[in-house]
């Protein structure tokens, strides 16, 4: 294990020397009225011949918006951070977030093409601890074969105090590889013990395919993962060893982020078009469900990621008192419950829409994040992007918003901006975790700004460098 | 210069991560050409539909009037047809008892579909009866004849039919034994076995090997692979089954793990098959001869051969752990082409690929119809090339 030894002061500081190429300011909404505008207008015979009161109506809404804007100051949330030293390149971060009993923060770095790590926060000391890249922690180092380059699922904690997690690959190279020598050889289980430093190797569990979404169940010691490309639903039983393989799922490029676990061990996941299923460890079986997420039709290409399918609910957590999962579909960030337990018909309910309002109703509206997480006041927290947001396939670099549903009166709210206190703002998130503390976590991209150069870059968005950081947001979610 | 090499970095990556993130043209060429494939679910979603886990599609045949039955294995095993004019799958019914029906389906000249089942080991016979014009009830079993166990105590691990001598042919699992079946006299004969022994092996390995299909040629011989990959005959005339002296294409060393996995009697007398190697090979069963004709892709298994209209075969191959990959080959060139993963994007309507083939099957008008084999399956319909014979 490495520690990284860097210790943080409370104070941030700006290099204000940094390169000015580097120092791209985030770019604010656009607004869409204008354009509304002007699609009402009725068609013409000559529609290159204006009026000159067509002129005026629309010179006038011109300024009336940017009045607005200019007299409308931007609401903001301030965000404290702490990047990773030592792994400016680490390029993404999914789901990969979990605070432990411990308060220390578990975070699983991506890295395409080479070696995903293993990292803690530690906010008692403040310090990042490297616990190892994944690729040699699975005692496949050298091998020459594809690397272990991410944990892509969130972890567990154990009634024994480890973190429990798997690991997945990076590039996939259109699948050519899949199977083959250099290929990648299968997603490891593993475990994290904080209280020596050590990993625990538990194997590959299906060869050739990573796990790109799971979540660890305590009360039956199990690590779940759903796996790409062949969506398979698998699990590991850590008291007994065995690996199991239930078999297909979905397709590759429609296969849910989360898998939700109820206070009973069942696993519930969403599949097909809004379906969900759930699997039973009693029984050990998988029904699916009458339930529908409320998915919104498809409409013309968006050129998304293939892999973006809005057919699946991104995230969800469970509610320990309410017993009912609270989650953000793919297709326009609605918020919805699931109530397991309620009468078919009426197990899901819409609660809202976790979008950035000036682009919640737009068919554009950016794909969802990860980052939804309930905070000890009984709201939910959800990062949401301002633009769509993956990293170095981002659309742009604007910042994210934070938006918050309170359970207890229904309330949405967009918070405003993350922005970092030195005015940088949050490029995007895609994982999120309340603190035993109530501080909530957040891991994403930031622009580099103020950042050596020569530690490199996770890459770039839209030309804008960024590195991967740990968002903090205290005294908010208590 | 540092600035640039930043800058030409930062490009770089945004370059290699939008190649991989993006379903693009790349990813087209990687699958089979969207403009010759298509999907059916195996009935009517959601409601009215073979479920999932229920839905490995483990046979398909093709019965002299066009219509194309399939089977499936599974938490249970559903028998269901296609009739190519009409459009869509119809789920027909539970084989009741049976969790498998692995390429032992077969059709009569009369139209009378025999299904051989596992772990039961019974031929069952179902008899087509207006069947677009009931109701499809997911969970019915299906109304069939039981003929009876061909060898006691033993699973049927593949089928298939002489039509003009009325004669049912198959393998049994685990004991290997060759079996034939008279649908005039309904009566049995165990013909022996096609392998005495498990080839060595792990411990944990403790299975015969044999062939996963048989064959009929036009002399109406049989033949299946068994052990040692050794091809096995059984010539009625002389009622009598022998190994021959012959071994079917294997990487050398691995002789005894090896098998055919699919068998195609080509009209001009010869026979073709495919290997677990991955070896496709052309037999000709009045010489006795076999020519390797090597390896379609660098994938193990052949899991479906089949022969198109004009001559040219198409196959599919790459084993459980691994994602199909459709070929083609052309005899009179000898040329192979490697056609890609089966895969059908309708984005947004549906989009789906089959990563294991359990069964392949070509239809009267040159369709070709691929049987998914996991716990989500499909039938995919595949066009190929127009090819005069």
């Amino acid at each position: 294990m490495q520690s990284l030894q860097q210790n943080y002061t409370s104070a941030i500081t700006v290099d204000a020397s940094a390169d000015a190429e580097l120092q791209a300011p985030p770019r604010r909404l656009k607004g869409s009225a204008v354009k509304r505008k002007r699609d009402r207008r009725p068609r013409r015979v000559f529609p290159h011949i204006c009026t000159i009161r067509t002129i005026q109506v629309t010179l006038a809404a011109i300024v009336c918006v940017v009045a607005m804007r200019a007299q409308t100051p931007v609401k903001t949330v301030t965000v404290d951070y702490r990047t990773f030293p030592g792994l400016a390149n680490m390029d993404g971060n999914w789901a990969a977030l979990k605070v432990g009993t411990d308060g220390k923060a578990y975070v699983g770095l991506a890295c395409h093409g080479c070696n995903g790590h293993l990292v803690y926060y530690d906010p008692a000391r403040d310090n990042m601890v490297d616990v190892g890249d994944l690729t040699s922690l699975s005692g496949e180092k050298g091998l020459g074969e594809g690397p272990q380059s991410k944990i892509h699922a969130k972890f567990g904690e154990g009634k024994d105090g480890r973190i429990y997690f798997a690991t997945h690959g990076g590039w996939w190279f259109d699948y050519a590889r899949f199977g083959t020598r250099e290929g990648y050889p299968g997603s490891h289980y593993m475990a994290f013990d904080p209280k020596t430093g050590k990993v625990e190797d538990f194997g590959i569990g299906t060869r050739f395919e990573g796990v790109n979404t799971g979540a660890y169940d305590p009360k039956f010691n199990r690590i779940y993962g759903l796996t790409h490309p062949r969506a398979h639903f698998i699990y590991y039983d850590v008291a007994t060893g065995k690996k199991v393989d239930k078999g297909r799922i979905n397709n590759w490029d429609s296969i849910c982020r989360t898998l939700g676990i109820d206070d009973d061990g069942n696993v519930y996941g969403s599949f097909g078009a809004g379906q969900i299923f759930v699997y039973d460890p009693r029984t050990d079986a998988i029904r699916e469900l009458d339930a529908r997420l409320p998915i919104r039709e498809k409409g013309i290409s968006l050129g998304r990621d293939y892999d973006k399918s809005e057919t699946a609910w991104r995230t969800v957590v469970w509610d320990h008192e309410t017993r009912k999962f609270y989650g953000v579909e793919e297709s326009a960030s609605t918020l919805f419950s699931f109530d397991p337990a309620a009468p078919p018909g009426s197990q899901v309910k819409v609660l809202g829409q976790m979008a950035v309002a000036a682009l919640a109703a737009q068919r554009n509206v950016p794909y969802a994040t990860l980052s939804l997480t309930l905070g000890h006041d009984r709201k939910l927290y959800f990062a949401a992007a301002g633009a769509e947001f993956d990293y170095v396939s981002s659309a742009g670099a604007v910042a994210s918003h934070l938006i918050t549903y309170d359970l207890r009166t229904g309330k949405l709210e967009d918070e405003g901006e993350m922005h970092l206190p030195d005015g940088r703002a949050v490029l995007g998130t895609n994982s999120a975790d309340t603190a035993p503390d109530g501080t909530i976590y957040f891991i994403g991209a930031v622009g580099a700004k103020g950042d050596p150069p020569s530690e490199g870059y996770g890459g770039a968005i839209q030309g804008t460098p960024f590195r991967l950081a740990l968002f903090i947001l205290r005294g908010k979610g208590n | 210069m540092r600035r640039r090499y930043i800058l030409c970095a930062i490009s770089f990556m945004i370059f290699t991560a939008a190649a991989c993130c993006q379903r693009d043209l790349a990813y087209d060429n990687v699958v089979v050409p969207q403009d010759r494939i298509d999907a059916r679910p195996l009935g009517y979603p959601p409601i009215d539909v073979i479920p999932d886990e229920e839905s490995g599609n483990t046979s398909l045949t093709v019965a002299p009037n066009g219509d194309v039955y399939g089977a499936t294995s599974g938490e249970r095993a559903h028998l269901f047809v296609f009739n190519p004019r009409h459009g869509y799958v119809r789920p027909l019914g539970v084989i009741a008892g049976a969790r498998s029906v692995s390429n032992a389906l077969v059709v009569s000249g009369e139209g009378d579909v025999y299904i051989g089942t596992a772990p039961e080991g019974t031929i069952l016979k179902y008899t087509p009866l207006r069947e677009y014009q009931q109701p499809i009830q997911i969970g019915k079993p299906l109304t069939m004849t039981n003929l009876g166990k061909p060898v006691p105590d033993e699973s049927i691990a593949a089928m298939t039919i002489d039509r003009g001598a009325g004669m049912i042919y198959g393998l049994t699992s685990p004991g290997a034994h060759f079996f034939r079946y008279s649908i005039a006299t309904g009566k049995s004969t165990d013909l022996g076995v096609v392998a005495e022994k498990a080839p060595f092996g792990e411990r944990f390995e403790k299975n015969k090997i044999m062939s996963r299909m048989l064959v009929v040629d036009q002399q109406g011989e049989v033949f299946a692979s068994g052990e040692n990959g050794s091809l096995f005959r059984f010539d009625p005339k002389k009622q009598r089954l022998e190994k021959l002296d012959l071994q079917v294409p294997a990487v050398p060393g691995r002789e005894s793990w090896n098998r055919v996995d699919a068998f195609l009697l080509d009209p001009s007398g010869m026979i073709y098959g495919g290997t677990s190697d991955g070896y496709l090979f052309r037999f000709d069963p009045v010489k006795l001869a076999i020519v390797n004709l090597g390896k379609p892709l660098s994938q193990d298994r052949i899991d479906g051969l089949v022969r198109a209209p004009g001559g040219r075969l198409y196959g599919v191959g790459g084993d459980q752990q691994d994602m199909a990959r459709v070929f083609s080959y052309d005899p009179s060139a000898g040329v192979y082409e490697v056609l890609g993963f089966v895969d059908v994007n309708r984005r947004p309507y549906y989009t789906w690929q089959a990563y294991v083939i359990g069964a392949m099957a070509c239809g009267l008008d040159g369709t070709i119809y691929l049987g998914e084999n996991e716990r989500i399956s499909k039938l995919y319909l595949f066009y190929p090339p127009a090819g005069e014979e």
